[in-house]
């Protein structure tokens, strides 16, 4: 067996050990990644029509042609990440009152009443009971409407970031 | 190249700045605002930065505008600021009260609402005044509470408004390097002009000497 080959394998090897979130949480939320936002696509603005508009526009005072393509991708990107930014900031995730309100205490008769058809065990109303507590918890942590929103767009800082850094680099540099 | 620069930056300084506005249209659409934000409002903000400016180019309108747009996200980011205290306020109360179990958190806090603008109608004054007695809580006690339950969000916030300020001073550098650009273009066309005028002036002069 060759280096490269032993190397390869136990790359895979690990990264079967190491890959991926492993709490029911961390699987639900990472497998909404690619659909909150879409920022991390790559996205083709050469084909737009807003890009020719613009690429003509900065044509027009001097640009040289690289500036000018640099420029027009720079502006139409930082676009995109402040309309991502606008959608997630009006579109936060809903409250579920009914799990934030709920009182777990006075929830235990419920789950027992409900699971005692099938003769459970009282260790099952406890596991159920406290499964509803974490999610209610978690609920509770993400906070009303406005908390969520602001932790919501508080993740797209980085895109803003990089940007408006792409666009302003661009303009000096042009 | 300089006389291709000049004329098209020549040509752009003819239009006006509600011209240069509205030929980006396709590119800038209308701005997105909340629903309770007045367009009209939005677009003078926008005219106001704009007429600070001599002439500007195309570009420095783009530029503008998104300038305008991060002032506008620091107002929204501001005043949320204040509406994730009141939302945790309305948590605690409810929380601390005995209503713990229905459905009175969204009216309480809707009324905790009213009474903090100082709208609230009698109903809902004693409403809150009588959940910050069973909770055995002052207004500014509750206040108190709130911040430390809701410090990390604020400090979201914070951060939100922070990289507004940053990217604005993006954007002003921008602006003042196209600025710059066009003012250097103007400065060497006019000594161009100069040097042309003297020139001919040479010439006519040589003209005039050589009868002699």
């Amino acid at each position: 067996m060759t280096m490269n080959h032993r190397r390869s394998l136990a790359n895979r090897c690990n990264a079967l050990k190491s890959t991926g979130p492993r709490s029911v949480t961390g699987k639900r939320s990472s497998s909404q990644n690619s659909r909150k936002h879409g920022l991390n696509t790559a996205p083709d603005f050469e084909s737009s029509s807003e890009y020719r508009v613009l690429f003509d526009l900065i044509a027009e005072e001097g640009f040289s042609t690289f500036a000018c393509a640099d420029i027009a991708t720079g502006l139409l990107n930082y676009r995109r990440v402040m309309d991502a930014y606008y959608d997630t900031y009006t579109s936060p995730e809903p409250v579920d009152e009914f799990l934030r309100d709920a009182n777990m205490k006075a929830s235990n008769p419920v789950f027992r009443e409900l699971l005692s058809p099938s003769g459970s065990e009282p260790q099952d109303v406890r596991e159920m009971a406290s499964f509803f507590a974490s999610m209610q918890r978690q609920e509770r942590r993400k906070g009303g409407p406005v908390s969520r929103r602001s932790s919501d767009t508080h993740k797209l800082i980085r895109y803003q970031r990089n940007g408006i850094s792409r666009l302003s680099r661009a303009v000096r540099q042009g | 190249m300089l006389y291709n620069v000049h004329f098209g930056i020549y040509v752009d300084v003819a239009m006006s700045v509600e011209d240069k506005s509205k030929s980006l249209l396709p590119f800038l659409s209308s701005p997105k605002l909340l629903p309770d934000e007045s367009e009209a409002e939005f677009q003078s903000d926008l005219q106001s930065l704009l007429s600070e400016l001599d002439n500007p180019s195309p570009l420095a309108v783009v530029l503008i505008s998104q300038l305008n747009e991060c002032l506008w996200w620091i107002k929204r980011h501001t005043v949320d600021k204040e509406l994730l205290l009141h939302e945790a306020m309305a948590r605690l109360l409810s929380r601390e009260g005995t209503n713990w179990m229905g459905s009175g958190n969204s009216k309480l806090s809707v009324a905790l609402e009213h009474y903090l603008e100082g709208s609230a109608h009698k109903d809902e004054a004693d409403l809150i005044e009588e959940a910050l007695i069973n909770a055995n809580l002052t207004l500014s006690d509750l206040r108190a509470r709130a911040f430390k339950d809701v410090a990390r969000h604020i400090k979201m916030v914070d951060d939100l408004i922070h990289r507004q300020h940053q990217t604005i001073r993006h954007l002003q550098r921008s602006i003042d390097s196209i600025d710059y650009k066009s003012r250097l273009i103007k400065r060497m066309d006019l000594e161009l002009a100069a040097l042309e005028s003297k020139q001919s002036m040479k010439g006519v002069l040589s003209l005039d000497d050589e009868p002699s």
